[in-house]
């Protein structure tokens, strides 16, 4: 009992991980700016829908369009239509042609939110022009904003919710990555004494990271279609990270070919270490060179910033944490296992 | 040992291949797991986490009640 406290710190951190990651509310954000261009010179209505706004139970909700050089224009006659709606007027001027800018809100409940270079104002074609004054745009502090207090994570648009697989999903990943590393470690172990049990351990510790990387391609499946639009896209981290399965694939097939037991260990401890040397370029060096969805590659920045601030860090290490402890747990009573139906004298 | 690992393993790369195939015929009947922001895609998420671990405790009990009973016959006929 004594030794086996990690394995219930495992489960402790991953309740911990599961309801903490679901239950922390989301910043709110702006999900739609209808219509998203406007044209220079034309006073136009704009409908704002948000997420996870109080529009109607705050102090009335401000709404500006901030440029480039940090200048705020205000929004006219402000109507609250829901919670989560609302609808205001511009009036474009001539000189802010050509530009985009920044939207953002803010009221005393839910802080301020934004949608950066949400409005291009496009040229005006038509005759009929109606303001040719300039525009009046002021100073705001922003510093003076109320800021919500509690944990939130962090809104981005086309993720809204589906932040939160960071901690399910590339989690799976960082964990798979380790244990085959314990694996890794177990196969140099046995081919340089020959013991058994190393060759045990090791086929334990990558079947855990086999399960795990299985895991990670349907759960990132499921994202991918919710956010990129298809069960798979043709990212190529997707497609390495496929491959780099199908080593490990081909590892188990591998194994299970075998009736001598001392051939078997040799050769597998041998393909695990190709295995896990092509799963480095398979999965963290050619999706880096080339053009990839994911974060840290194809020129995108890497988790950081927003994507990973450091509430979703007080979620996404434990998780990491926690699949490796259960991970762990798992190989062990492969392990286990295995030594009891050799001492049986069971050949598996 | 060996035909159970197997069949895993050939139904996981048939899925596998299957996947780019699947991912146009989907249009859009998921309007739920979208609503709130797209939390019960998260949620979904989580299942497949929790029952992809169960499913594999699942079968080490399986190989395990074999072996305790491969061992108690043994130590019968001996």
């Amino acid at each position: 009992m004594l030794l086996s406290w990690w394995k219930i710190l495992g489960i402790l951190i991953l309740l911990y991980v599961v309801i903490g990651g679901l239950s922390v509310p989301l910043n709110p954000g702006i999900t739609d700016l209808n219509p998203g261009q406007l044209y220079a010179g034309q006073q136009k209505e704009v409908t704002i829908t948000a997420y996870n706004t109080h529009f109607k139970t705050a102090q009335p909700t401000r709404i500006w369009l901030k440029s480039a050089e940090g200048k705020f224009l205000e929004a006219q006659n402000v109507q609250i239509l829901t919670e989560n709606k609302l609808t205001c007027h511009w009036d474009i001027a001539k000189n802010m042609e050509g530009q985009q800018y920044t939207v953002i809100g803010y009221n005393n409940i839910d802080g301020s939110f934004l949608v950066p270079d949400g409005i291009v104002i496009l040229k005006n074609d038509s005759a009929e022009e109606a303001n040719t004054a300039e525009a009046q745009f002021t100073d705001v502090n922003t510093a003076d904003f109320v800021k919500p207090s509690g944990l939130r994570f962090p809104y981005r648009s086309i993720l809204n919710e589906t932040i939160r697989n960071t901690f399910f999903h590339v989690a799976l990943w960082m964990a798979m990555f380790v244990l085959y590393l314990l694996g890794l470690y177990h196969a140099i172990q046995y081919l340089r004494t020959g013991k058994n049990e190393h060759d045990w351990w090791s086929v334990a510790y990558n079947k855990s990271g086999i399960l795990y990387g299985i895991l990670g391609l349907i759960t990132g499946s499921l994202w991918a279609r919710f956010t990129w639009g298809g069960w798979w896209t043709n990212d190529v981290k997707l497609n390495m990270a496929a491959l780099s399965m199908f080593l490990y694939f081909g590892y188990l097939l591998l194994r299970n070919s075998f009736n001598d037991a001392e051939a078997r260990a040799r050769i597998s401890a041998s393909f695990s270490i190709f295995a896990f040397v092509a799963l480095i370029p398979l999965v963290f060096i050619i999706p880096r060179l080339t053009d990839s969805l994911h974060p840290g590659n194809g020129g995108n920045p890497a988790l950081g910033g927003e994507d990973l601030d450091h509430t979703l860090r007080l979620f996404f290490y434990p998780s990491i944490l926690a699949l490796i402890l259960l991970g762990c747990w798992m190989a062990q009573l492969k392990f286990r296992m295995q030594k009891l139906a050799i001492k049986a004298g069971i050949y598996t | 040992m060996p035909d159970h690992s197997f069949k895993c393993i050939m139904w996981s790369s048939i899925a596998l291949l299957m996947f780019p195939y699947t991912a146009s015929a989907e249009v859009s009947d998921l309007d739920f797991l979208r609503s709130t922001g797209k939390i019960y895609s998260v949620i979904a998420g989580v299942v497949i986490v929790l029952l992809g671990i169960g499913v594999y405790l699942w079968r080490i009990d399986n190989k395990l009640t074999k072996l305790e009973k491969q061992i108690k016959d043994e130590h019968e006929t001996n």
